[in-house]
């Protein structure tokens, strides 16, 4: 595989991230709680008891700026992962 | 397809979660085993690539957004083992740092979008070995098998009611199949087609295409 094409797809795509804020949207089902009351007249009570723990909720609501650092906190959480466990590996098998 | 918290009853949760612990584990030692100097920059790159490419939320028609997962591309490009705790790892991230799909839905996200994703698209894209867009074609068979799986776990919750009011989820499979399944078979899985197969055919070199068909 050609690592340097990936990185510039990574890059590229990296720059186009606040192209991803666009839409308003939400995924089907991944709705306000509020929305449940329009469709079906009440919140479904596991709905409405759930308790978010998230420490950047959705990605920093909307800001660009903090879409682009959870990117790079997200990719260097990955990156860290598979060096550690590839690090211990080595260690393994020496 | 990120289920968030609340949506799934605790049945469903612990049913999944007994299924997808023991496929965690041995994954998880596929991917060890294949971790060296020269494949962990390639899955950790191809990893943030699911991560960033799920962060492209595309409007469609009808008030909704969805995204392609990556799940595919990873998975035909080392294997699905690999694919699936890749993505699954990038599911337990966005789980729980930036609350995108709940901590007690990610063995249903992981089984869905990494499991099945990764799988299905392996093995179609296997099955069309050397076919010019078996990439697109892969790509697209795994998301949507993927969003069969999710609808299949969402639609049966309004099954936990009291006195027929749903508990979690309220739609049944009649909605979520076409909501889910339609919109992957129509949008996202265009999406995620293109992308898996422009992804494949600009960084597979030349000779191992030629060493492997």
């Amino acid at each position: 595989m050609d690592k340097k094409r990936l990185l510039i797809i990574l890059i590229i795509l990296f720059i186009l991230l606040p192209l991803g804020l666009l839409t308003e949207y939400s995924a089907w089902g991944e709705w306000d709680n509020e929305v449940y009351k329009q469709m079906i007249g009440f919140i479904p009570e596991g709905i409405k008891n759930a308790k978010s723990f998230a420490i950047i909720p959705d990605y920093g609501e909307g800001s660009v700026i903090m879409y682009y650092l959870s990117a790079l906190l997200g990719g260097a959480i990955l990156f860290g992962f598979f060096y550690f466990l590839a690090k211990t590996n080595k260690h393994e098998t020496n | 397809m990120h289920i968030p918290d609340g949506y799934l009853s605790p049945s469903t949760v612990i049913a999944t979660y007994t299924l997808a612990i023991p496929l965690w584990v041995y994954g998880f030692k596929k991917l060890k085993q294949s971790l060296n100097e020269e494949t962990m920059p390639l899955i950790g790159a191809l990893s943030a690539l699911s991560f960033i490419i799920m962060m492209f939320n595309i409007p469609i028609p009808g008030g909704t957004s969805g995204h392609a997962v990556g799940a595919t591309l990873i998975a035909i490009l080392f294997n699905p083992w690999i694919g699936f705790i890749s993505v699954s790892l990038v599911l337990l991230i966005q789980s729980v740092i930036f609350g995108d799909g709940g901590i007690s839905a990610l063995a249903t996200n992981s089984l869905g979008m990494a499991f099945v994703g990764s799988f299905v698209g392996y093995y179609i894209f296997k099955l069309l070995k050397g076919k010019k867009f078996a990439p697109f074609i892969a790509g697209w068979s795994g998301i949507v098998a993927s969003s069969v799986i999710i609808a299949l776990i969402l639609g049966i919750q309004p099954f936990w009611n009291e006195n027929g009011k749903p508990l979690y989820f309220p739609f049944d499979l009649e909605t979520t199949i076409p909501a889910l399944v339609g919109s992957h078979m129509a949008f996202f899985g265009i999406v995620e087609g293109i992308f898996t197969q422009l992804v494949y055919n600009t960084i597979r070199k030349k000779e191992w295409i030629k060493k492997d068909f």
